[in-house]
């Protein structure tokens, strides 16, 4: 076999392998819920199916709140910015270096002891019992329900997106695609978007398998498939580093290369034949084109699928509304040694260019050394990518957003005892230490090994994955690689879906509707809730509104600053009273939302308004906080039961 | 002649305050490391507006601002991480689950409200 029909057999050996790997791990993940049921049933319901009865270890504790704070974005959207920004990245994502320490030592020991005082199974629950108060569970109930609806959508979406890009090569989910846009050709929920079958397919596979397991299992399933997908995570990590190093010749050729390198300028391009064709021409995305003008050489790369119609001189692709245009957007690389050393495709026809519009990047344009440097580049603001203020914002938003998301407070009520902690926050150290900088270090050399992803970062990862374990024949360890993609997702995905169930069968139905409900019409309401939350999530993400990215992150950081200072308080503060507690969550909440409200009418888009600079997350904390004393201070006291109870001996 | 009982004032939970000595320390902590961080990030290596810098200093084949500000404190937090867990951390009795009993008490307001309406 020579070598060049070897590459092609490696390449769809990795693709088999994503697709076999996922179905082992689906199997893995439903074996494990299928054993948490058989646990249930010997356990206090609702303790065990939302709590897993208060009675997780080390590894169960440490690994599912590892997991549940790393989602999708930590291995496709935080490789991508890696790739795009450069080395900056790793003062972007530096504060993980005490997420452990503060996220779980911060509040784990109290709230774990308040919730065993009250009997607390729920954050809103915890708050109603700290406070007596009904209606303070309720506005916390509402707020997450608010927040987590929106979050669970967008998870699920990126969860599908995440799963077509590992898949789309594969013959088999083409195959199964196409039979499943066949079948739902012209049925009305799904909005037209029949059109795009390899993500629908994904989408329902995914969130059933989700759904399934997160439903029958409850609380333990999730824990315990969280422990398996963290080391799936920390797996595919510790194995992709040594490649990625060995594959550029060692870090020092990857971080001196990419000092020579400039950004790439965003050219749109026309593309064009000069006889038209009997049969219609593809032009597939992440094509690579040359045009020489005279001794000048330029180097293209498409960022969108364009065809030339038979009878067709012109490549057209769809623009978005169904609109043609003959404009095709793509990058145009600017670093000598990769426009030298970089080949055209075969297009099967001599495709000529001809460059319509060409667009540098606003900060580091021609700049050599952006890459290795601060502020890193950026395509359109002329400060870069992380200015002083962004850098001094995501310090603390990733630290303290980390330890005000419910979805982690929750984690903090179940484990068995301070042991636990102090061993689950060393591990937790120790392994945030062993994803993140080396992720860095990772897509840091998958820039000088993959020039030109610029056009579909997002794929950089499973790419890389293809291409590193190309190089060592082993093209099977790929399906290892991006497996840790998809258990980020689920591990985030099951936990809200969880939340948002706890949130109505508990905090609504039992506190508020029926209290004395019997455990068998819980249990079926629990079985029934899960089941329905999910599948509306993923009906909402047939169609899912635009702008899920910044709704992520609205959601993430609106959580945090509605909550943070409230619990903070309510476990270190005797004095703190429902008034204040009330106000700081209220506080922060509409913050947040003011700002996030101007922000996107200025910006006609999901967007953040930034108050000298700075995040919303910060600005709403620090009102939360003050809010929240302010008016403590200015009402009476707490019962003196309460205080009694939650802080003296 | 007996003197007359004096009630003991109450005693903080040990486990309270234990918590609340190990939270100053760890705002500390991030304090520290954040400052650590962005000075030295932002002091070494950031660019100027205009400047271009293609020879970069490393240390193991990472920028050197990258590898001072970034991988050392991360070890550096790591090391601090032990002493914390298992040196300073006190492992505090976190006291028996009282599972359902927020409930049993809502209920047994609900039916005390209930008799209170028929009295």
């Amino acid at each position: 076999m020579n070598s060049l029909t070897f590459v092609p057999l490696l390449a769809e050996g990795g693709s088999n392998a994503a697709i076999v790997s996922f179905s082992i791990y689906i199997l893995g993940v439903m074996v494990l819920a299928w054993l948490s049921n058989r646990l249930l049933q010997s356990k206090s319901f609702l303790s065990e199916y939302f709590l897993g009865s208060r009675s997780l270890g080390v590894w169960a504790f440490a690994l599912t709140f590892a997991a549940t704070s790393s989602s999708g974005g930590s291995f496709i959207g935080f490789p991508s910015l890696v790739y795009t920004h450069g080395w900056i990245v790793a003062l972007w994502i530096g504060s993980y270096m005490i997420v452990p320490i503060v996220s779980m030592g911060l509040l784990a020991k109290r709230i774990n002891q308040v919730g065993r005082k009250s009997g607390a199974i729920t954050i809103p629950d915890i708050l109603r019992d700290r406070f007596e108060s009904p209606m303070f569970g309720a506005v916390a109930t509402g707020l997450i329900v608010f927040f987590m609806a929106f979050n669970l959508i967008a998870q699920f979406k990126g969860g599908s997106v995440i799963l077509q890009t590992l898949l789309q090569d594969v013959p088999l989910f083409q195959t199964a695609s196409n039979g499943l846009a066949d079948m739902l050709h012209g049925v009305p929920i799904l909005g037209g978007s029949e059109d795009k079958p390899g993500y629908l397919l994904c989408l329902f596979v995914f969130t059933a398998a989700v759904v399934l397991y997160t439903a029958y299992g409850g609380f333990r399933a999730v824990v315990w498939t969280d422990v398996m997908q963290g080391f799936v995570m920390v797996g595919g990590v510790v194995l992709m580093l040594p490649l990625a190093i060995w594959a550029v010749g060692g870090l020092g050729n990857a971080t001196r290369e990419m000092a020579q390198m400039t950004p790439p300028n965003n050219v749109k391009l026309e593309l064009s034949i000069s006889d038209s064709l009997s049969e219609s021409l593809n032009i597939p995305h992440n094509s690579w084109l040359v045009l020489e003008e005279g001794d000048q050489r330029r180097v293209f790369r498409t960022a969108a699928r364009s065809q030339i119609q038979p009878g067709e001189q012109t490549a057209s692709y769809r623009a978005g509304n169904d609109e043609q245009s003959q404009a095709i957007p793509g990058i145009e690389l600017t670093y000598a040694k990769q426009i030298d050393s970089q080949m055209a495709d075969d297009l099967g026809s001599d495709v000529t260019v001809r460059v319509v519009e060409t667009k540098e990047y606003v900060g580091g344009a021609g700049r050599a050394g952006v890459y290795v440097t601060g502020p890193g580049p950026h395509a359109t603001s002329d400060a870069g990518f992380l200015p002083f203020s962004l850098a001094v914002s995501f310090f603390f938003m990733w630290t303290f957003s980390g330890a005000g998301q419910p979805s982690n407070m929750v984690r903090l009520m179940a484990f068995n005892n301070s042991t636990t902690l102090r061993r689950a926050i060393f591990t937790v150290s120790i392994y945030y230490t062993l994803i993140y900088f080396p992720l860095v270090i990772i897509f840091c050399c998958a820039r000088v090994l993959l020039p030109g992803w610029e056009t579909e970062s997002d794929r950089i990862m499973p790419e890389m994955a293809k291409v590193t374990t190309e190089l060592i024949n082993m093209p099977w360890l790929a399906g290892l690689l991006v497996a840790a993609p998809f258990a980020a997702v689920m591990s985030t995905m099951d936990s809200f879906l969880l939340m948002i169930s706890s949130a109505i069968v508990r905090d609504i139905y039992q506190r508020n509707i029926n209290p004395e409900a019997s455990e068998k019409s819980i249990k079926q309401l629990t079985y029934v809730a899960t089941i329905g939350v999910g599948t509306i999530a993923m009906l909402a993400a047939v169609s899912p509104p635009q702008f899920l990215q910044d709704i992520i992150v609205f959601t993430g950081s609106g959580l945090s600053t509605s909550f943070l200072a409230p619990v903070a308080l309510m476990l270190y503060w005797p004095r703190f009273n429902r008034q204040g507690a009330v106000a700081g969550m209220l506080g922060g909440f509409a913050t947040h939302v003011t700002l996030y409200t101007i922000g996107t009418i200025q910006a006609g888009k999901v967007d953040a308004y930034k108050l000298f600079d700075f995040h919303p997350f910060m600005v709403g904390l620090v009102a939360s906080f003050v809010i929240a004393i302010a008016v403590t201070c200015l009402t009476p006291p707490p019962p003196e039961h309460l205080v009694r109870k939650y802080f003296y001996k | 002649m007996p003197e007359p009982k004096t009630s003991a004032p109450p005693e903080y939970d040990p486990t309270y305050l234990n918590s609340l000595r190990e939270a100053y320390v760890i705002v500390a902590l991030f304090a520290v490391f954040c400052f650590w961080s962005i000075f030295v990030c932002y002091n070494y290596g950031y660019l100027s507006p205009g400047e271009q810098r293609s020879d970069i200093s490393t240390m193991m084949g990472i920028p050197s601002w990258a590898f001072w500000g970034i991988g050392l404190p991360w070890v550096v937090v790591d090391v601090v991480a032990v002493w914390f867990c298992f040196f300073y951390m006190k492992a505090d009795d976190l006291g028996e689950a009282h599972e359902g009993e927020d409930l049993a008490e809502q209920v047994a307001h609900l039916h005390e409200g209930e008799g209170a309406n028929h009295e």
